[in-house]
């Protein structure tokens, strides 16, 4: 991740009301608020992550608000207050029971001005109540304090609360209640978060469109990720250029080498690519590598390098500046009209450019063989447009450097199940004699030179997904996880971890149910007629049946889990859990791991007198499953 | 047995496509029972074993000759191992299946002092009594099998905070109170990005532990599971003595784990300027060093089961300038899928309910019953008038009895039978511990500030971003649209001319 704001990445300003504004920073541009105000886009760039800016009233000449940087000490100045406040005494003083007694006493709330230090408003809890308490400031009053309103809209609300009649009367619940919710609506503060995996999945679950992500909640992503087992695979290590002349056909592509293969996760992301990155992310693989002495450095490379691809997307960016979603459509729109020039002047060049180094082969392998994603999508195309949010677009023809590009690798389902009846896979690469190539106009050469291209990686892409040994599976899809694992268990490495995500868990329990025990039993003790001699390997490959959609023996430890944080709110004598917090769809995780089952019949008899010899035995549901399995599998 | 481990790549982090000799295997016994085992070639008898290392087990004995090479996830059958004949406790007869009983007391606990005999290891010979499967060890398996020490961080938990405060590879992350360890092999697997070779920097995870027993044992696991280059560990107390390693260095730490009893008393050491009333480091005369990376926000997560020690941490951390501050709790549970079979006609099996299924069944299990019971009273009343009446009804009894003994025969698919069911585990966990989520970011001094500000100047506000209500935001962007499906169509003209040309002249 990035050290400070760098221009044109996406940021989330989160505001006083709670509420993110997820934005594209890009340099030279103001940021508007809405009520809260607007400020240059400059102010931030460059800046660090998690500062919290207040937008200060415009100065004599400028038409913009400069913005200062909120200490801590500010922030929390209400809080410190109640600490000290009588009857509460401060942890730090080194008193045992803090924040106890608070309500207790009569005079328990004050309102304490942050820079003066003097007190603004107090509660009584002695006096009751007064609900029909009134504002005496007029809505049109209110309004002229937000209009010329000063010292980041603070003056409103301290005006705010002493024109209220009943503000005494409050007690310390209500009146910090009612000044949480003034600060919340006048106040003129935000703070700059950045796009991460964690950042963006709240912000995609909370304010935007859950479904598109399918309910996944961060405790589904850090368990989905553990289970899986994603992580770095591996230093890069690339195929040799097969350094094929364009008079080669696919005889000259460069063979899939099965030892190199390592540290290679199978995915299934119906989540817009949120899943991918999350893998990613524990890949190491998601943010470009900026290291700390270089960094400041790199910046305006970086950004230079940015701004060539932002190129088309900045017209987009800069004509539809309030949306604060990527243009997915548009974009992708842009780029395949785009494709077609870009495919000229990058290919109708002599190949050997003189500033460059020397240009690869049409058949060179641009992926790496380690630490790869390879995702498997139903439709022609992945949906992967939320990487968009992480400076990776995988419809873009000449992308900028990202680690991404040579690390994520996709394939529909029909490449990986049937290539033969896939056009790019099946179709043999043009050739041409470097005579007849230069004969040709540019865009036909480069047309010719991208086809090639395209099926050199195709072919290695499906190859090597067939080959399977992958380290692991990751699903979070809609689709059946049963017709998933049929097709993705036999490319598992054994001892391989399976981690399915689903927003529900029926589809789970289904897949649970088909390695449940008496299914184990009927499989391994004989009494399924259709597997009666077949090898081991064709079990692996068990297309299914009625009773048995998949081979039960494959997988290990098959357990389903569901996982919740539960918020609270830390305040000095008002610590509870939050009183509401997100329903829908409860999110649950189903784990296993490959197993290689022994060929031939497998005994076990076992040995169970109930003794209290084995410490872990606890005498759950989950051992008894285990006992019955070993126990019947003699039959 | 703690071979050294520091040339090959713990098999946590890369473990290979096959079971390896002097690298950790975890055997999986059942369903949620776990024996880490370290495989060990075998070079001849071991411990009375002629087939060298044996774990013994329940479900049998495995010589570890068995586990070595094989795949991972293979299902190994249990060999015939002479258990009986080692010259402890009684002498048995060989294969006696009295005297295996006796010496599978010792399950699991295989203890290991290499015996100095020089025959070969004796063949394995496959045996009935089980199978085990064996894993490649993670940090999820490690978890529940490892051996306890203290209270352990589980999945559930470390899964999300490490999402949480960030733990990707490269990180460097501070962990206090290592523990069991749990914490330290997953964050270990989440940073790790290469073994760092000298001067080089890499995902390393900075441990300390304060009990000097735990400190051993944990190093020498670390050693064995070949994570010492990723794992630095030092034996102290964070309290007082902060968060620097190697004399005085800066670990440059942009995460921090804290599982102490005191969060508080340690966050002190973690400010980026030296905190008031701090001594230790003055002591020396040497400048106050922080042990975070000055130039990146530090995330934070402390681990307290008590709501006090929530309390105190986060009134800490806020006076020490943390923000963000959210504390959470993880609710997490296990459900078990199984065939919930409820009918009258089921066979008296284990888990069948042998109540009605449904009220048509009640219905007609009663409706039988009265029959019954009538025909029972009807021949006190009149046997001769109703006599051939009564047979019919015994035979249709009958007949249904049999229809019913059919029925439950011909059910031979017991895993298809009855609803698919989930329900909890027996027993859950309600409450592990708080977690206090904080970051603290970077400082930033006022000629921070002026470099940025030259670099970025203000004044070129070209375009506003953000300012638009919904109406005009979308015409704009259909006029965009519009704009660029005339481009596409002029662009595909062009081409076509270009094409057509071009077919003139080869032509």
């Amino acid at each position: 991740m990035a050290l400070v704001v760098r221009p044109n990445t996406w940021v989330a300003l989160k505001l006083p009301s709670g509420i993110s504004r997820v934005i594209q920073i890009a340099p030279n541009t103001t940021i508007s608020l809405g009520k809260y105000g607007s400020f240059p886009a400059n102010l931030i760039i460059g800046r660090p992550y998690h500062l919290t800016f207040e937008l200060q009233d415009k100065l004599e000449g400028e038409d913009f608000s400069r913005l200062r940087i909120v200490p801590t000490t500010e922030l929390y100045a209400e809080i410190f207050a109640d600490e000290i406040s009588p009857g509460c005494s401060t942890p730090t003083a080194g008193a045992n029971e803090a924040a106890a007694h608070t309500t207790a006493d009569a005079e328990d709330y004050t309102l304490i001005d942050a820079e003066t230090g003097n007190v603004v408003a107090r509660s009584n809890l002695a006096t009751a109540i007064d609900e029909t308490a009134r504002q005496t400031l007029t809505q049109d009053e209110i309004e002229e304090l937000k209009r010329d309103g000063t010292n980041a809209g603070k003056d409103v609300i301290a005006k705010l609360l002493l024109s209220h009649t009943a503000l005494d009367q409050k007690t310390s619940f209500s009146l910090a209640k009612y000044k949480l919710m003034k600060t919340k609506k006048y106040i003129r503060r935000f703070q700059v978060l950045p796009m991460d995996v964690a950042n963006f999945g709240n912000w995609q679950l909370e304010e935007r469109d859950s479904s598109r992500i399918l309910d996944m909640r961060a405790e589904m992503i850090g368990l989905v990720g553990c289970w899986g087992n994603a992580h770095y695979g591996g230093e890069d290590v690339f195929l040799d250029d097969p350094c094929a002349s364009t008079e080669q056909g696919q005889e000259a592509c460069a063979a899939v080498q099965e030892d190199l293969l390592r540290g290679r996760w199978l995915v299934v992301d119906d989540t817009c690519g949120m899943l991918v990155a999350a893998l990613a992310e524990r890949m190491g693989v998601l943010n470009p590598e900026y290291s700390d002495s270089d960094a400041e450095d790199n910046a305006p490379a970086a950004a230079a390098a940015e701004t060539t691809t932002e190129e088309s997307n900045a017209a987009t960016a800069k004509a539809t500046p309030a949306s604060t979603e990527p243009q997915t459509n548009t974009q992708q729109q842009q780029q395949t009209d785009t494709e077609m020039a870009d495919a000229q002047e990058d290919d109708g060049l002599p190949p050997t450019n003189p500033h460059n180094k020397p240009r690869p082969s049409d058949f060179a392998i641009p992926y790496s063989q380690t630490n790869t994603i390879t995702v498997v999508h139903a439709a022609s195309q992945p949906n992967l447009s939320f990487l968009n949010y992480w400076g990776f677009d995988h419809t873009a023809p000449n992308h900028p450097p990202h680690p991404l590009l040579s690390h994520l690798l996709t394939l529909s389902w029909l490449q990986l199940l049937q290539p033969s009846l896939d056009t790019s896979y099946a179709t043999p690469p043009l050739v041409a004699t470097p005579l007849e190539l230069a004969g040709w106009k540019p865009s036909r050469r480069g047309n010719f030179h991208r086809k090639r291209r395209r099926f050199a990686r195709t072919r290695h892409v499906v190859d090597t997904a067939r080959a399977g040994n992958f380290s692991g599976l990751v699903c979070a899809s809609t689709m059946d996880p049963i017709s998933i694992l049929k097709h993705s268990l036999p490319l598992l490495a054994g001892g391989a971890p399976i981690a399915v995500y689903s927003p529900t868990v029926e589809p789970l329990a289904a897949l649970a149910d088909c390695f449940s025990v008496p299914r184990r039993t009927a499989w391994t003790s004989g009494q399924v007629a259709e597997i009666v001699g077949k090898t081991g390997e064709e079990l692996e490959r068990w297309a299914g049946s009625e009773d048995f959609p998949l081979n039960p023996t494959l997988l290990l430890g098959v357990s389903i889990q569901t996982s919740r944080a539960r918020r609270w709110q830390v305040l000095p004598g008002r610590t509870h859990p939050l009183m509401t917090e997100r329903g829908g769809a409860e999110g649950y995780v189903f784990t296993a791991w490959r197993a290689k089952p022994a060929e031939g019949r497998v005994e076990a008899k076992g040995k169970f007198k109930r003794r209290k010899t084995e410490p872990s035995a606890v005498a759950g549901a989950a051992e008894g499953d285990a006992e019955e399995v070993k126990e019947t599998a003699e039959g | 047995m703690a071979p050294n481990m520091r040339q090959g790549i713990s098999p946590f982090l890369e473990p290979g496509p096959r079971t390896k000799a002097n690298s950790l295997a975890i055997l999986q016994l059942s369903r949620d029972n776990f024996l880490p085992v370290h495989l060990q070639h075998a070079t001849g008898e071991h411990d009375g074993y002629a087939e060298g290392v044996v774990v013994n087990t329940r479900f049998g004995s495995f010589p570890h000759s068995t586990m070595i090479g094989v795949p991972w996830g293979s299902q190994i059958r249990a060999s015939k191992v002479d258990t009986g004949s080692r010259g402890r406790k009684r002498k048995r007869v060989p294969g006696d299946d009295a005297a295996r009983d006796e010496n599978e007391n010792e399950n699991g606990n295989e203890s290991a002092e290499p015996t100095d005999t020089p025959s070969g290891p004796k063949q394995a010979i496959a045996a009935s009594s089980g199978f085990v499967h064996v894993l490649p060890p993670t940090p999820e398996i490690w978890t529940t099998s490892l051996p306890h020490r203290t209270q352990v961080v589980y999945t559930p938990d470390y899964s999300y905070i490490l999402h949480r405060i960030r733990a990707r590879p490269g990180a460097v992350i501070i962990e206090a109170g290592a523990g069991s360890g749990s914490f330290s092999h997953a964050s270990a697997r989440a940073v790790y990005n290469g073994y760092p070779k000298e001067g080089e920097r890499k995902g390393k995870v900075i441990s300390f532990e304060y009990h000097e027993e735990r400190y051993k044992k944990m190093k020498e696991e670390l050693s064995q599971h070949g994570l010492q280059g990723i794992v630095h560990l030092t034996h102290r107390d964070v309290y007082k003595g902060g968060f620097l390693i190697n004399d005085g260095e800066s670990p440059e730490a942009e995460a921090v784990f804290l599982d102490l009893p005191a969060p508080w008393d340690a966050l002190p050491a973690l400010s980026r300027q030296r905190p008031e009333g701090a001594e230790g480091a003055t002591e020396s005369g040497k400048p106050w060093v922080s042990p975070l990376n000055p130039k990146k926000n530090a995330y934070i997560c402390t681990f307290s089961p008590c709501i006090e020690q929530v309390t105190k941490t986060v009134s800490a951390m806020r006076r020490l300038g943390w923000v963000d501050i959210d504390m959470v709790e993880i609710a997490n549970r296990k459900l078990h899928t199984a065939r919930d079979r409820v009918g009258l006609n089921l066979p008296q099996d284990r888990g069948v309910n042998n109540s009605a299924r449904d009220v048509e069944e009640a219905i007609s299990k009663l409706a039988e019953i009265e029959e019954k019971f009538r025909q029972h009273a009807r021949p006190a009343r009149s046997a001769e008038n109703t006599g051939s009446k009564h047979g019919d009804n015994g035979k249709a009894v009958s007949n249904r009895k049999g229809a019913r003994e059919e029925e439950t025969s011909t059910s031979s698919r017991p895993w298809a039978d009855g609803r698919l069911i989930v329900r909890g585990e027996p027993e859950i966990k309600t409450h592990t511990s708080y977690l206090v989520f904080a970051i603290l970011p970077r400082e930033w001094s006022e000629e921070d500030e002026a470099e940025a500000l030259a670099k970025y100047p203000l004044g070129q506000e070209k375009a506003v971003v953000g300012d638009m209500d919904k109406a005009s935001r979308k015409k704009l962007r259909q006029e965009l649209l519009k704009k660029q499906g005339d481009k596409k169509t002029k662009r595909k003209e062009k081409a076509e001319k270009l094409d057509e040309k071009m077919d003139e002249t080869s032509g």
